[in-house]
C-alpha cells in the first residue's frame, strides 16, 4: 500500500516501544553503516588527488601546447587521441582537466584547511570559555556570515592581488565562520558532559582539557564538515574562475569552463565545457556524498551517548 | 548595529587597500603637471580626501543615510550611484524572487508526494535525484540548463535583452531563474520531506486518522504546517545565498542586475558604488531575518504571545 | 444537536458495508481469537496473540494490563489502526459485519463515525497549531456532511456535554490554552462528535492530575449512558476499571488470562495475576508509608515467549506445569468469567503456597523465583 501506513510503520516503532520490546528507534537516516557507497567516493577523491599530484609525470599531452591536426580546424571532438577533445586552440581537454585539478583542489583543500584551523579553534574556544569571548566570537561570526560571500570574495581579490595563495586565503576567510558556528556547537554539546567534568575536577588546566578530551570528539563531527566544505570551496573557486576573478596564472576548472561557455562553443563544441563539469561535478559529488554518509553514520554516537 | 560595522569595514577596506585618489582622477592622479595638479587639489577639496579616515567614514555615512549614496567615480560623467541602483536592484530583486517562487513551486508537492511514500522505490530514486542537482555548482548548471533548454530546445533565449518588451523579459528571466531555483528547490525538498515525515509519526495524527480524515487531507491540513519551521528558516537564508547566485547567474546571461554591477565597481574600484551595493544586499539580509520571525509567528501560534 | 446513538447509527454501519441489519440486541462487537503479530528485525512480535471477547450495545468493558501486555495494540487491532507492517488474524465482527482487515479506504467510514478513539496524552494528540473548534468540526463535516454554521453549533454544543466552561471562546482557542484535564475533555467531544457506537478509551487519565482522572472516567461513563455507547475503556489500574466498567478482561503477555463482569472479577478473581494487580492498588486504609508492593520482574518477551503459562517466571504460586503446560481459558463458577490457571485462587495448591509464603513472612504476592 503506498499510502499513510507505509510510515505509519515508523509509527510501529512507538507501538512496540510501548511494548517494551525495542528500544524507539529514529528510523529516518541515522544509523545508517558507511556503506559502499561512502567507500566509492572516498576512491574517487583519492584517485583524482593522486593524479593531480602526479599530474607531471604521467604520460599527459602537454596542456598548453596546440596539437594541430593538419587540415582540420580545432576543436577536435573527443576521440582516442584527445579522450575529452581539445578547445578552441587545440590544446588536449583531458590533459587540461587534469592539471586543473590541480589547482582547483589544492584551493579547496587549503582554504578548507585554513578554515578549519582558525574557524575550529575560534569556535572551540567561544564554546569552551563561553563569556566575553563567547559573545565576541560569536559577533564577528555573524557579521562574516552577512555578507554575500561571493561579493566579500570579490572584494578582497580585487583589492589584493590573485596568486594562488591569496585566492585560498580569501575562500578560507569566507569559511572560517560558517566552521566556527558548527565546531562552537559541537563543543559546547560536549563541554558539558561528564568526562569534561571528570576531567575538571582531577585539576586539569584548561588547554589540556581542550586538547586532550574535547578535540578528538569535535573532530569527528568536523571531520563530516570538511569534506563538505572542500565540496564548497572548490565550488566557491569555479565560481570565480567563472566570473574571472581566480587565480591569474595556470588552469582551473572554473576558468576551462568558463572558456567553454560561450554561445557558439556550446553549440559546436559543447565537450569544451563539459568535461570540466563532469570531473568537476563528480568530485563534488564524491565529496558532498562522503561528507553526508560521515555526517548521518556520526550523529548516531552522538545520541547513543 | 550590524550594518555599522558591515560599512565601516568595508569603507575601511576600500579606502585603506585601495587608492581613492586613482580612483576619481585615473591616470590623472600620478601625473605632475600643472593642469593635473590642479585637478587633483580639487578633488581632495571635493571628497575631502585630507581629512582622516574616521571623518570621511562620518561624512560618507551621513550621506548615505539621506539617500545620497554618491557618485560613480568610474563612470563617464560620475552619474550618482543613486541612479544605478534603482535602475539595477529591481532586476535583482525580481530574479531572486521568481527564482524563489519557482523552487516553492517545485519543492513543495515534491516533498508532500516523496514523503507520502517514504522509502518507497520511488522515493529513493528522487532523493538521489535531489542529491544530484545539490551537487552541481551554479555556474555548472547554468552551462547545462543553457546547453540543453536554449541551444538544443530553443526555448528560452540565451541572453537578457534590458530593453525589450516586458512579456519577453519576462520570458527571457525564466532560463536564469530556474538555474537558481533548481538546487534551492532540491534543498528545500530534502529538508521538507524529513520533516514531513517526523511530523506525521506524531501522536495527532494518528488522532486525525482516527477521526477518519483522508491521506490527503492529513498531508495537506495536518502534516504540512507544523513540518514548515526549519523550511521557513532555511527558506529565507537560502534567499540571500540566492543574491550571491545572482552575481554568477547575471554575468552568464548577460542581465544587468545588481550583481554584475558590483563586479565590475569592484574591478574598475568604483568604490561608493560597491559600498552602496554592500550595504544594500545587508540591509536586505537583516529585512529578510526579520520577515522569518515574522512569519514564524504566523504560522506557530505559540510563539505570538 | 448532537446526534444520538440509536438504531439508526446502526444503520449507518450497514450502509457504508453493505450488511444486512442486526438486531441491536446481538453482540456489537466480537472478537474471535484475534491475533497481532509484527515482523521486526528481532523476529515475530506477538503483541496479541489469541484473544476472545464480546461487546454488548451500551456495555463498557475494561481491558487491564500492565505495560507490555498488549493491551493498547488490541485496542487499535480492534479498530484497524495499525502500521501496515503488522500481521492480524482471527476475526472481529462489528454490527455482525467482519472488519478485521478491511483496507483504510473502508475503514475510514468507520473511524470517526461508528469507532472513534480518545488516546493517552492529550497534549500531543491534539494537533497544536490548529484550533480547537476546527478540530471537533472536522469529522462533523466529513461524517455528517455538516455545513459551517451547524458544525459550529454542534462543536459549542460537545464542549458543553464535556463540561467545558465558555463553550464558544474556546472554540477558537488553541490546545496550549487548555489545561490537560481540559484537553482531554476536548478530546473526548472530538470523539463523541459523529455519535459512535462505539468509544475506545486509552489510557485516557494516566496523563492526568489524579483528581481530574475521577471526574473524566465519570464523564466517560455518563456519555455511555446518554448516548447508549459501548465503552473499551484500557488502562493499567485496577481501580480505573472499579467502578465504571460492566466487564473487565485482563491481558498478560498477548494472551487474555482473565474475563468476568468487574463485580464478579473483583469478588472472586481467579488468576494469581490479577489478585497481585489487585494487591498493587495503594489503598487508603493502609497505615502511613507502607511500601507500595508491585510485581517484580518484567513483561515477557513477545518474541519468544516463555513456554507455559507467559506469567509463570513472576507467579509466587507457580508450580512445575505451570512452566510447561499453557493453561487453556476455563470456565468459572459463573457462566461469562473465564479464566486461564492450573492453580487459581482458591485451589488447594494455591492456598497451600499461601500458607507458605506466610510462614516465611514474605507478601503473598508473586516473588520471583520461588517455584
Amino acid at each position: 500500500m503506498t499510502d499513510l501506513s507505509t510510515h505509519m510503520e515508523h509509527g510501529q516503532a512507538n507501538l512496540l516501544a510501548d511494548l517494551g520490546q525495542m528500544p524507539a528507534q529514529d528510523v529516518t537516516q541515522k544509523g545508517r553503516r558507511l556503506g559502499i557507497g561512502f567507500w566509492l567516493a572516498i576512491a574517487f577523491m583519492v584517485v583524482i588527488v593522486l593524479v593531480a599530484v602526479l599530474a607531471p609525470w604521467l604520460p599527459l599531452k602537454d596542456p598548453e601546447k596546440s596539437y594541430v591536426i593538419a587540415g582540420e580546424r580545432p576543436p577536435y571532438s573527443p576521440s582516442w587521441q584527445f579522450w575529452f577533445g581539445t578547445d578552441q586552440l587545440s590544446r588536449d581537454m583531458f590533459s587540461r582537466t587534469i592539471w586543473g585539478a590541480r589547482i582547483s583542489l589544492t584551493v579547496g583543500f587549503s582554504a578548507i584547511a585554513f578554515g578549519m584551523l582558525v574557524g575550529g579553534s575560534c569556535g572551540m574556544i567561544a564554546g569552551y570559555f563561553r563569556g566575553r569571548f563567547n559573545a565576541i566570537i560569536s559577533f564577528v561570526f555573524v557579521v562574516l556570515l552577512s555578507f554575500p560571500a561571493l561579493v566579500l570574495a570579490i572584494l578582497i581579490t580585487s583589492l589584493l592581488d590573485r596568486s594562488l595563495f591569496t585566492i585560498s586565503f580569501t575562500i578560507g576567510i569566507l569559511s572560517v565562520a560558517p566552521v566556527g558556528m558548527v565546531s562552537r556547537a559541537t563543543t559546547i554539546s560536549f563541554a558539558d558532559r561528564e568526562f569534561v567534568l571528570a576531567a575538571r575536577s582531577l585539576g586539569a588546566r584548561h588547554p589540556r582539557i581542550i586538547l586532550r578530551e574535547l578535540l578528538p570528539n569535535v573532530v569527528i563531527p568536523m571531520s563530516a564538515l570538511a569534506l563538505l566544505g572542500v565540496a564548497v570551496a572548490i565550488v566557491a573557486e569555479g565560481g570565480l574562475a567563472f566570473l574571472g576573478l581566480s587565480v591569474q596564472q595556470g588552469i582551473t576548472w572554473g576558468k576551462l569552463i568558463q572558456n567553454g561557455a560561450g554561445r557558439s562553443d556550446l553549440e559546436d563544441a559543447p565537450w569544451i565545457a563539459f568535461s570540466p563539469i563532469l570531473v568537476l561535478f563528480l568530485t563534488v559529488l564524491s565529496l558532498n556524498f562522503a561528507g553526508d554518509r560521515l555526517r548521518s553514520h556520526f550523529d548516531v554516537k552522538e545520541t547513543a551517548l | 548595529m550590524l550594518l555599522l560595522v558591515i560599512s565601516m569595514l568595508t569603507f575601511g577596506a576600500m579606502n585603506v587597500l585601495g587608492d581613492p585618489l586613482f580612483n576619481i582622477l585615473g591616470v590623472t592622479a600620478s601625473a605632475t603637471d600643472e593642469d593635473s595638479l590642479q585637478k587633483i587639489e580639487a578633488a581632495k577639496e571635493e571628497y575631502n580626501l585630507d581629512d582622516p579616515l574616521p571623518v570621511r567614514y562620518a561624512i560618507w555615512l551621513g550621506g548615505f543615510v539621506q539617500g545620497d549614496f554618491g557618485v560613480q567615480f568610474s563612470e563617464d560623467g560620475q552619474p550618482p550611484v543613486r541612479n544605478l541602483i534603482v535602475e539595477r536592484l529591481p532586476r535583482t530583486l525580481s530574479l531572486v524572487i521568481l527564482a524563489q517562487l519557482m523552487a516553492l513551486a517545485i519543492s513543495l508537492p515534491w516533498a508532500l508526494w516523496s514523503a507520502s511514500r517514504a522509502d518507497s522505490k520511488a522515493d529513493k530514486v528522487s532523493t538521489v535525484g535531489a542529491f544530484l542537482t545539490i551537487s552541481i555548482p551554479n555556474f555548472a548548471l547554468a552551462v547545462i540548463l543553457s546547453y540543453i533548454l536554449s541551444i538544443k530546445l530553443g526555448w528560452f533565449p540565451l541572453v537578457y535583452e534590458a530593453d525589450a518588451p516586458f512579456p519577453s523579459r519576462l520570458h527571457a528571466m525564466i532560463l536564469p531563474a530556474f538555474t537558481l531555483a533548481l538546487p534551492a528547490a532540491a534543498v528545500y525538498q530534502r529538508l521538507l520531506r524529513t520533516d514531513l515525515i517526523t511530523t506525521l509519526q506524531e501522536d495527532f495524527i494518528l488522532t486525525a486518522r482516527a477521526k477518519g480524515v483522508s491521506r490527503r487531507s492529513i498531508l495537506f491540513k495536518h502534516a504540512l504546517r507544523p513540518s514548515l519551521f526549519s523550511f521557513v528558516t532555511v527558506f529565507g537564508i537560502t534567499t540571500g545565498a540566492l543574491i550571491g547566485g545572482a552575481l554568477v547567474v547575471e554575468s552568464i546571461f548577460l542581465i544587468p542586475g545588481l550583481g554584475r554591477a558590483i563586479v565590475e565597481a569592484v574591478l574598475r574600484e568604483d568604490f561608493p558604488v560597491v559600498l552602496a551595493i554592500v550595504m544594500i544586499v545587508a540591509a536586505i539580509f537583516v529585512l529578510l531575518n526579520l520577515v522569518i520571525d515574522l512569519i514564524y509567528s504566523l504560522i506557530d501560534p505559540r510563539v505570538r504571545r | 444537536m448532537t446526534p444520538s446513538a440509536d438504531s439508526a447509527a446502526f444503520g449507518r454501519v450497514n450502509e457504508h458495508l453493505g450488511v444486512s441489519r442486526t438486531h441491536p440486541d446481538e453482540p456489537l462487537l466480537v472478537l474471535d481469537d484475534l491475533k497481532t503479530h509484527f515482523r521486526t528485525d528481532r523476529g515475530l512480535v506477538r503483541a496479541v496473540d489469541g484473544v476472545s471477547l464480546s461487546l454488548r450495545r451500551g456495555e463498557s468493558l475494561g481491558v487491564v494490563g500492565e505495560s507490555g501486555s498488549g493491551k493498547t495494540v488490541l485496542s487499535r487491532s480492534i479498530m484497524g489502526l495499525l502500521p501496515s507492517t503488522a500481521v492480524t488474524s482471527g476475526s472481529v465482527k462489528f454490527a455482525g459485519q467482519e472488519i478485521l482487515g478491511l483496507p483504510d479506504k473502508q475503514m475510514r467510514h468507520l473511524w470517526g463515525a461508528e469507532m472513534s478513539m480518545v488516546f493517552q496524552n492529550p497534549l500531543n494528540s491534539l494537533n497544536p497549531l490548529m484550533k480547537i473548534g476546527k478540530q471537533i468540526t472536522e469529522p462533523l463535516k466529513l461524517h455528517l456532511d455538516m455545513d459551517r454554521k451547524n458544525a459550529r453549533a454542534t462543536a459549542a454544543q460537545l464542549l458543553r456535554d464535556v463540561r467545558i466552561p465558555e463553550a464558544e471562546r474556546r472554540l477558537d482557542q488553541y490546545p496550549h490554552e487548555l489545561s490537560g484535564g481540559m484537553r482531554q475533555r476536548v478530546m473526548i467531544a472530538i470523539a463523541l462528535a459523529c455519535g459512535p457506537t462505539i468509544l475506545f478509551a486509552d489510557e485516557p487519565t494516566t496523563a492526568l492530575d489524579v483528581t481530574v482522572q475521577a471526574q473524566i472516567l465519570e464523564l466517560i461513563s455518563e456519555q455511555r449512558r446518554d448516548r447508549n455507547m459501548s465503552v473499551i475503556l484500557v488502562t493499567h489500574d485496577l481501580g480505573v476499571v472499579a467502578g465504571h466498567t460492566d466487564q473487565t478482561a485482563v491481558m498478560y503477555g498477548g494472551k487474555l488470562v482473565e474475563r468476568a463482569p468487574t463485580k464478579t472479577l473483583f469478588a472472586n478473581m481467579k488468576m494469581p495475576y490479577t489478585k497481585a494487580l489487585m494487591q498493587s492498588i495503594p489503598k487508603l486504609s493502609d497505615p502511613s508509608h507502607t511500601r507500595l508492593s508491585s510485581i517484580p520482574g518484567r513483561p515477557p518477551d513477545l518474541v519468544h515467549p516463555p513456554a507455559g503459562c507467559r506469567f509463570a517466571p513472576r507467579c509466587a504460586y507457580a508450580r512445575d506445569k505451570c512452566h510447561v503446560e499453557e493453561p487453556p481459558l476455563v470456565q468459572a463458577d459463573q457462566p461469562d468469567h473465564v479464566y486461564a490457571c492450573w492453580f487459581p485462587v482458591g485451589s488447594p495448591e494455591f492456598q497451600e503456597r499461601d500458607a507458605d509464603l506466610a510462614r516465611v513472612g514474605g507478601i503473598p504476592v508473586g516473588i520471583e523465583g520461588a517455584s
